[in-house]
Formats: structure tokens, sequence, C-alpha cells
């Protein structure tokens, strides 16, 4: 107890260090491989895009084509609509960007500390859930036999609509579906940063009188302004990802062509039995991969820039 | 006493508090039956009976209780097969990707040789991905098709769940492991005796996120998994309500599935397989307030 421990790194050597640290090593060696098997491993498929790929020959046996299949993606109209469909996609949910933001803000809001857990039980619930259970609901509540709108609608004598099929009402059911899913979950960032306020603002401005709501708008927003734009600028950096595996489920005749994103179109004409695309597909995926990972250096660079902390 | 004056706005201004919190609570309770409503209407329909079941109507409440759907779901075969497979890639699955994360963010929370190579070697599979195709190629060249390893290995290691405990563990106060080194106590026996006791609240949280993960696989078994006895739950499920072919799935021939409405087995099957996520989440729940995650992603 008397004696305070002083941290001091010494020099060492570093066969000493290494030494030292040997079963550190260790520990972290079969996380590191997995890694290195599931992470870095693929990489070396990527050589597939710059081949006329077939699997009989292998990577080392397949023909070299150079940027073949990138000057080809660059002409197919269905790359375009692919791109399009993404942008659309990504940009709509962009506008459901402060819905977490205002959740947090009514959310700090409530004095009755019970309602409030109750109500955060709820909303983070959606989170958790996997997509085929959220598209399952989503069915039960639009589909044109089945749903309960529809139902709602024959009661009152009038004519059911497919929402699923519809081409106009699909984006806005994807967007809908993903706000629902992750309001609450992202809303968690932004009560964080809430509860960091400096609590003298709000005394100083109820002295001048501020109302509750005042104090929302005048002192709690401007706070949280720098978490804000963090999460804005990384969700820039993912403006070509769209959720996939909701897009996957949504799918159906009516809807391929408002709903044909880079993975879908890779995994029917790459994956899916049959498909023989390999080396197309693996191109349409680098160019994806390629684009998201500029996207994400850029906003971490830009987030850097304006003085906040980015991801690395 | 006080002025009367101030008594009066002081209660002008408490009325108007109230008014303010009832309008935020009506607010939330709206966005809160959105999240609720679903569940309550899919649970209903699915104990209703047959007999009192008519397509054409809805109700909040059964007139008549029966867990028909229920025997139906339960004993075709597709839901038995695809339940075991998911047990199994949960049950192998979320130990060992909570262990071998802890282990991989202890290593990194340590001043080892190379530390800066081995934490750029973590993030920048946050940065940059090979992409789908790649991906399938490498588990059909590792021999991994149609094996239930597919599913459990590729997620093991993810570099998100490593940071956040990685700067957990640097959290810690130095001089616990010091005090134990000094004691004689090795690296790996310090880390399990004294670092791992003091994260039992963040070991918990990831067992869950990694539970509600496994649990929840879907795309990987449709794309590795080429016999479709060995398909996940979320595979079924998908099956079951979304493409019409609840006969593979439900034995028809049980005289029971003449009488159960399509809706209600649909309706059946996804509250089965929402049912563990659902009984996991409050244990969960109690750790999201803390902020812990959050405040832990950045550094």
């Amino acid at each position: 107890m008397s004696k305070k421990a002083v941290y001091k790194p010494a020099k060492k050597q570093l066969r000493k260090r290494l030494y030292e640290y040997r079963w550190v090593y260790v520990l972290g060696i079969p996380g590191l491989t997995m890694m290195f098997l599931f992470h870095y491993l693929p990489m070396k498929g990527l050589l597939m895009a710059f081949q006329d790929y077939n699997p009989h020959l292998g990577i080392l046996g397949s023909p070299w084509v150079g940027f073949k299949h990138f000057q080809t993606l660059f002409h197919d109209a269905k790359f375009y609509a692919m791109l399009r469909n993404t942008l659309v996609i990504s940009g709509l949910s962009l506008l459901t960007f402060p819905a977490p933001i205002i959740l947090a803000l009514v959310l700090n809001e409530v004095r009755n500390s019970g309602f409030k857990k109750l109500i955060q039980t709820a909303v983070y619930l959606p989170h958790f859930l996997s997509w085929t259970i959220v598209v399952s609901l989503t069915f039960f509540l639009l589909s044109t036999e089945q749903g309960l709108v529809n139902k709602i609608a024959m009661a009152m004598g009038k004519e059911p609509t497919a929402y699923l099929f519809s081409t106009s009402a699909i984006y806005p059911i994807i967007i809908l579906q993903g706000m629902w899913k992750e309001i609450g979950w992202g809303s968690i960032v932004y009560l964080a940063a809430i509860s960091g306020v400096d609590q003298s603002l709000y005394e100083a401005a109820k002295m001048d009188g501020a109302s509750r709501f005042q104090c929302m708008m005048k002192i709690t927003l401007p706070s949280i302004m720098p978490t804000v734009v963090v999460m804005l600028i990384m969700r820039m950096g993912s403006i070509i990802s769209v959720g996939f595996e909701q897009v996957f489920l949504m799918n159906n005749a009516m809807v391929k062509r408002q709903l044909e994103v880079f993975e879908v179109y890779i995994y029917n004409n790459g994956i899916a039995s049959g498909s023989t695309q390999y080396s197309y597909t693996t191109a349409i995926g680098m160019f994806k991969s390629v684009v998201n990972t500029t996207m994400v250096i850029f906003a971490n660079w830009l987030t850097n820039r304006k003085g906040y902390e980015g991801i690395m | 006493m006080a002025k009367t004056g101030l008594d009066k706005k002081k209660m002008g201004m408490k009325a108007k508090e109230n008014i303010y919190q009832s309008i935020l609570w009506v607010i939330l309770l709206l966005l809160a039956a959105t999240m609720v409503l679903p569940f309550l209407y899919v649970v209903v329909v699915s104990f209703t009976d047959a007999t009192v079941y008519s397509a054409g109507s809805f109700y909040l409440w059964p007139r008549k209780w029966s867990v028909e759907a229920y025997k139906l779901i339960l004993s075709g075969a597709g839901f038995l097969n695809s339940l075991k497979t998911t047990v199994f890639i949960t049950a192998i699955g979320t130990p060992m990707s909570v262990i071998m994360n802890a282990c991989v963010a202890y290593m990194l929370s340590k001043p080892i040789p190379g530390k800066r190579f081995f934490n750029k070697y973590v993030t920048f599979t946050m940065l940059f991905g090979a992409g789908m195709m790649p991906a399938f190629m490498n588990i059909r060249n590792l021999g991994l098709i149609d094996n239930y390893f597919a599913m459990i290995l590729p997620g093991t290691c993810g570099a998100w769940n490593i940071m956040v405990m990685r700067s957990f563990f640097q959290s810690l106060p130095y001089e616990l492991e010091e005090s134990a080194k000094m004691d004689g106590c090795g690296q790996v026996r310090s880390f399990a005796v004294i670092v791992l006791p003091l994260s039992k609240a963040m070991l918990a949280t990831m067992t869950l996120f990694s539970f509600v993960g496994y649990w929840n696989t879907y795309f990987s078994s449709v794309m590795y998994m080429t016999s479709s006895a060995k398909s996940t739950l979320q595979v079924y499920l998908q099956k079951v309500v979304l493409s019409s072919n609840i006969s593979e799935l439900v034995d028809l021939s049980n005289e029971l599935a003449n009488t159960v409405p399509q809706e209600v087995m649909r309706m059946a099957a996804v509250v089965v397989v929402v049912f563990p996520v659902l009984i996991i989440y409050p244990f969960l729940q109690k750790y999201f307030a803390s902020g812990m995650l959050v405040g832990a992603v950045k550094g």
C-alpha cells in the first residue's frame, strides 16, 4: 500500500521481450489464424478478376486477360443499373439518419426513468432480430392475401394492394424496415454523448428561464454535434453498401429490377448452382470493395481533419 | 409563505411540464407499439384455433386457443433438422468466438514487440474485404462446402469485437497484473485468473452478441450448405414463410395439416425461431445503457 507502482517500460532487448511475452503470442495464434484463413486468404481469389477463370484449370492455370472484365463492366448497362439501385437505396436511407438522434433527444427529456427503460427495451429489440424475421413480419403486415393492412382494407370494402410487388412501394418499405430495425440501437451512441454534456449548462439556462425544449435545442443538440458529424461521415463511408440480406429476402419477380444490387447479381451469376460467371462477378465485387475502402479512408481522413477522433 | 404570484408562475410551469411530458410519452408509446404489436399479432394468430380462424378477419385476442400449429411445425422433419444445425453452430461457435477474440484482444493490449503490425493486421479486415465470390472460392478450396464449420469459422474473429475488448483490457488498472507478476504469476495465468474475472460483464455481452449472430445465421447457410438437411433455422423460416413450399417442411400427411391454415403455421414458425432471442434479450439489455460498448469503440 505504501509504495505506488510506477510503470516504466524497460528498454529491454527485443529477444528478451519476445521471450517475456511468448505465451501472450501463443494466446493470439488461433484468432489471428482464423483471420488469415477467412479474411486474408480469400484475397488470393481477387486474381480471378484478371482471368477467364475456369474451375478445372484453377487460379494458376486459367488464362490471364488483364482488365477485360473491368472494361466490360464499365460498358455494361446492368452495372450502371446496379450502381443506381445501390445509391438510391443508400441515399434514401440517409433520410432516416436523424431518426435515432431525435429518439435520443426525446428519450433524454423523459423524467420517469422506469418508463424510459421500458421504451428502451422495446426499441432496442429489433436490432437483434434476423432479417428473415423482419421480412416475415413485413410479409404478415403487407402481403396481398395474408397481410394485416390488406385485411383491414378489405374489411372496409377496399381492393387489396400488392405492396410487396409494387415497384413504387418497395424502396419506402426497404427504408422503413431499416429504420424500424436500427432506430433504437442507433440512438445508444447519442444517448451516451448526451450523458456527457456538462450539467452546469442546464442549471445556468434554467436560471435564465429557459424551457426544457429550449435547453434541448440550444444546449443538448449543439453539445452532441461532434458525435453527429462523426456518425454522418462514417455513414457516408458506407454509401456503396446496402443491407444485402434484406434486399435478397425482399426480392421477387416484380421488383427484381429495383432490387438488383451488386451482391444479388454476384450471388445469382457466380455462386448459385449452374452459374459460371466466376471472373466477371469477382470483378464486380472487387469494384465495390475498392470503392468502399476508398470511401472509408476518405471519411476517416475527413473525421480526423475536422478534429474528431475517427475509427483508425 | 412565498408570494402568490411566484406560486402561480410555478404552477403554470408545472402544468406546462406535464403537457410536455405527456407529448413525449405519446410519441414514445407509438414508436414502441410499432416494435411490440407485430409480435403480439403473430403470437395471437399462431395460437388461434383453426375452427374459429377465418382468413379474412383479424383479431388481437384469440377466441379459442390451440397449439395445433405448433404441433405440426415442431413435428416436421424440416424443423428438427434445421434446429439441430442451428443449435450445433451456435453451441460451438459462440464460446469459440468469444475465447478467440478475448485472447487476441489481450495480446493487443500488451506492449508486445510487433504490436503496431498486429493492430494493423486486425483493423485492415474492417477496411477491405475480398468480396463474396473470393470468399466462396476460399471456402470451396478449404473443402468446407456443406460442412457446418463453413458457417462457424469465418465469423469467429471480428475486428470490432477485438477492438472493444482490447480497449476494455487496457482500461483495467495496470497494478493488478504487475503485482501478480511480482508474485511469480505468468502472463497466461494472470489473464485467466485476474483479467477475465474482472471482465465478466464484457464477456457476457460478447457472448450474447455472438449467440445472436450465430442463431441468426442465414446467408452463409444459403451459400455453403448444399444439402438442405443441413440448412439453418433461418433458412427454414424463409422457406416456410416467404416461399410457398410449406408442404416440403411440414408433414402434410398428418391429418392436422388439413385443418390448420398455412398462415397460422407460418406465424407459429416465426414464434418458434424468434423465441430464443427473446429469452436471451433481457439479459443482454442491461449492458446497453452502461455505454460500455460505445465508449470503447474509439482509441
